[in-house]
């Protein structure tokens, strides 16, 4: 029985640690509609980030978010306005330009860095807590109360502020939008932004939690896909859940099957939701966007 | 047996029904037009007899055969060609090669495919365009080229879905002129038209759809000055 | 309907066009042969340099890969980032038989290319019914769904060791000294390749693909399976590729799965080397490889010591700029500079954005 609790809070730890990762993707896939492969490498720059806010300033990492919120916020809007805005409708086009910026970020930093490993250390996140039998690590339960808070404070974001209305309604239906004197392309340059930040704010919470290197992007990238997708395009909640059913999938699969084939089960599940329900589990509008009905 | 016969057909989208219960048969042979103001469900009662929807209810039967749960490369292979409302090229294409597509059907050889695709673009007029890339072509131009793609491959019945749209008076002319003279060779047509010249000049069968189900059914003559006919239509502000 | 009950207007302009769209594989003969001729002497004037044929001959092995890839990708319209799969089916097949069963390289590719197009067939039926970017996110996901299983079915692939076949010189064992004949080898498959993708552009099936790549509804509507040609191009497509993994084993003869599964050297790269060659040409993805990989081995050999990772940083800048200003890749930029007026941008109508 404490087994079956371990594993589950295992699963629902690592589900806080996708959630967060995948909150800024959905963002950006579920509102502009823009495949963006450099997300995981938005992540790992928030990590190294916070590395090197406390190796030249002596800032915890926790800490050390502040300075890389608005950071990560102006690279994502220089992507986007560079990059992705060009290739707007053209998804296959959007797909090479950011894997090409994942292939660029991981080498720049890999060029930078040398290939050493680091690791970045938190006062706050030693030690574990106790929760009824079992024992979490502290910073892994940060994680997944920062998973929850900053989904919460998205939601309230998109649904009571006038901007966060703007995003909303752009998502919906552009040209309704911009009939409503909403400019499209600042919500969308921002939205990326926002994206970018909240990878980035992922990358500073997960930093004490493990041994960084360059390539560290690219675990998290397709996992997050998978998040989006079976949550749900753009649905805030259900990229929260779709973070745990990846998480609980991953940690029961590693146990029960082999930890070498947790990949495999995770990937067939999200290949069979894509295929079998493409709305994933909230989401509304996927049918169109993956093809399976003609528009309209 | 008919040609075509359509029983009840119904398509629901959630709560909306688009398609009501419309049953009607066709010949041989026949040239039928479709009419009813935007939103009727012309379109989609197209799209159940060409196989990009199945009905939620009813049935669709092909010289007696239930084909409702054919794919559309199916029943384009059994005889149904079609056109689109918003023209459905193949841009990357040249004006031959988007009509040999059609005819690959019937061809092993791309030579032969290719002559009788030729030979359906001299039909539409396009024969001079034969070598141009489809991306050049004009409107109207675009919609002879989907109505050749069709042709090639030897339908016994052509669906046409607004094709006059957009077309200045002399296409127009022109397209009318090609209907009668296919029809007249044999090939049944089904064209949803808005413009009433087009339709009284196809006067011979008429059928009205408004709100999915159909309305009246008849001669020209006789269903545009139907009472319930001008109200579904003149109602939305147009003028007959 | 008299199809016979024609207007007579054929005239010169007409004749062309319908030689042109009957032209066969003995139209293309000539300029085939003339380019594998040049790839000939090319190889032949490197003669004696080891480092430089090794190059070449990865160039070659990369760029039948790259052609294999375009088969679905670029006639096809369906961009697969997942053929990495294929590549190490190959390869294992291949592996296996000659390990365990003694048999000759040689011999050992058609079952790897059988079971790289059974694979193909039953892995793509599922996913063909996504479109664009889902579709190549699924074939994403096969990869890493296939590189965990391959970690995991340790006696069939050596697990995370992968396998090695031991140095047994001799023509049939496939295992040269000398690199001329690697590159001679992989010159043979990028020729078989471009042979292959001829022949599918000169066919039905090419014709087909095209169609479903321009607009599967359109297609639909011509009494094209759209299934079946997607298929039976990804088939094609796999069964080459299988055959380059197997020739990639005996030329490393030591191959794991991050090796054989990586996206930058086999996955996106296939795709990326197209992309810059110009997707949907048959030379193409040839130029691609034949540009970027000798490029690859230059950049890591001169910064890879002080910088490394920097041939795969250029690499990725490489693919940025050419997905925002040259997507049709180098051969259709030069095709572009002949037809000027065809290739200017134009808007497109409603209904072709096809998603």
């Amino acid at each position: 029985m404490t087994e079956i609790l371990n594993i589950l809070a295992l699963g629902l730890l690592l589900g806080g640690i996708y959630a967060l990762v995948s909150v800024g993707l959905n963002l950006i896939f579920g509102v502009i509609r823009v495949v963006n492969f450099a997300q995981g490498e938005f992540v790992m720059l928030g990590m190294y980030g916070a590395l090197a806010a406390q190796v030249a300033l002596g800032f915890d990492p926790y800490l050390g978010a502040v300075l890389i919120l608005p950071a990560l916020f102006a690279l994502g809007c220089a992507v986007y306005w560079l990059i992705l805005r060009p290739l707007q409708g053209e998804p296959m086009m959007q797909i090479f330009a950011t894997f090409g910026l994942l292939m660029l970020i991981q080498n720049a930093v890999l060029a930078a860095t040398g290939g050493a490993a680091f690791s970045v250390n938190s006062s706050l996140a030693v030690g574990s807590v106790a929760l009824g039998p079992v024992q979490v690590g502290t910073g892994r339960l940060i994680v997944l109360i920062a998973a929850t808070v900053v989904t919460g404070g998205l939601a309230w974001y998109l649904n009571a502020t006038w901007h966060g209305k703007a995003i909303r309604a752009v998502a919906q239906d552009r040209a309704a939008a911009k009939l409503m004197g909403v400019n499209v392309q600042r919500v969308y340059t921002i939205s990326f932004g926002i994206g970018a930040a909240l990878a980035g704010l992922a990358g500073c919470l997960l930093a004490p939690l493990y041994s960084m290197t360059p390539q560290i992007g690219i675990n998290f990238i397709l996992p997050a896909f998978a998040v989006v997708v079976l949550g749900g395009l753009g649905s805030v909640a259900g990229a929260y859940l779709g973070g745990f059913i990846v998480g609980l999938t991953e940690a029961f699969s590693g146990y029960y099957l082999d930890p070498a084939l947790k990949h495999a089960v995770l990937f067939v599940v999200f290949i069979v939701v894509l295929v079998v329900r493409p709305q994933g589990l909230f989401g509304h509008a996927g049918a169109e966007e993956v093809g399976l009905r003609e528009d309209g | 047996m008919s040609f075509l016969q359509i029983e009840n057909a119904t398509r629901r989208f959630g709560g909306l029904t688009a398609v009501d219960h419309v049953s009607f048969a066709m010949e041989a042979g026949e040239l039928v037009c479709l009419i009813g103001p935007n939103g009727a469900g012309k379109t989609t009662l197209f799209n159940l007899l060409t196989g990009q929807l199945a009905p939620s209810d009813g049935r669709v039967l092909f010289e007696g055969r239930d084909i409702g749960h054919l794919k559309p490369e199916r029943r384009a292979r059994l005889g149904f060609g079609r056109t689109f409302q918003i023209s459905q090229t193949l841009t990357s294409m040249t004006v031959l090669e988007n009509a040999m597509v059609g005819a690959l059907l019937h061809h092993a050889r791309l030579g032969d495919a290719a002559e009788e695709a030729m030979r359906a673009l001299e039909m539409v007029g396009l024969a001079r365009r034969a070598g141009d890339p489809s991306a050049d072509l004009t409107l109207g131009e675009r919609r002879r080229l989907e109505v050749a793609r069709a042709l090639a491959l030897r339908p016994r019945l052509l669906l046409l879905d607004e094709v006059m749209a957009g077309l200045n008076a002399t296409e127009v002319q022109e397209i009318i002129d090609l209907v009668a003279e296919l029809n007249a060779g044999g090939l049944a047509f089904l064209v949803i038209e808005h413009n009433l010249k087009v339709v009284r000049a196809f006067s011979r069968r008429v059928l009205v759809l408004d709100h999915g189900a159909l309305l009246a059914e008849g001669g020209a003559a006789e269903v545009l000055s139907d009472p319930e006919v001008v109200a579904a239509y003149v109602g939305k502000g147009r003028a007959a | 309907m008299k199809m016979d009950e024609i207007r007579p207007t054929s005239g010169p302009a007409q004749h062309a066009a319908v030689a042109a769209a009957a032209r066969t594989l003995r139209h293309e003969a000539p300029l085939l042969a003339g380019v594998l001729a040049a790839l000939l002497a090319l190889t032949w004037a490197f003669a004696g340099d080891s480092f430089a044929l090794n190059i070449l001959a990865t160039a070659f092995l990369f760029g039948g890969v790259a052609t294999a890839w375009n088969v679905i990708g670029g006639l096809g319209g369906q961009f697969s980032l997942g053929h990495s799969v294929f590549f190490a089916l190959g390869a294992y097949m291949t592996a296996n038989l000659v390990l365990h069963a003694g048999l000759s390289p040689w011999l050992a590719l058609v079952p790897a290319a059988a079971l790289a197009a059974g694979a193909a067939a039953l892995v793509s039926w599922p996913v063909f019914r996504l479109r664009g970017p889902f579709f190549a996110i699924a074939t994403l996901a096969m990869t890493e769904v296939m590189l965990s299983l391959s970690t995991y079915f340790d006696a069939l692939t050596g697990g995370a060791q992968g396998l090695s076949i031991p140095f047994r010189r001799g023509f049939w064992n496939m295992i040269f000294v000398d690199r001329m004949s690697y590159a001679l080898l992989m010159l043979g498959f990028l020729a078989v390749c471009l042979l292959a993708m001829i022949v599918v552009t000169r066919s039905r099936l090419g014709y087909r693909l095209r169609a479903v790549r321009d607009n599967e509804g359109a297609a639909q509507a011509a009494g094209i399976d759209v299934l079946r040609v997607k298929l039976a191009g990804m088939a094609i497509s796999a069964a080459l590729t299988g055959v380059g993994g197997a020739l990639f084993l005996m030329q490393v003869r030591v191959v794991d799965p991050p090796a054989l599964y990586s996206l930058f050297d086999v996955g996106v790269k296939v795709a990326l080397l197209a992309l810059i060659g110009g997707i949907g040409t048959t030379y193409g993805p040839m130029l691609g490889a034949l540009l970027v990989i000798p490029l690859e081995s230059w950049l890591r050999a001169e910064l890879g010591g002080a910088l490394p990772g920097m041939n795969l940083a250029a690499l990725g800048l490489v693919l940025i700029l050419t997905a925002l200003f040259l997507r049709r890749g180098i051969v259709g930029a030069l095709r572009g500079l002949r037809r000027p007026a065809i290739l200017a941008r134009r808007p497109r109508p409603a209904g072709e954005a096809a998603r």
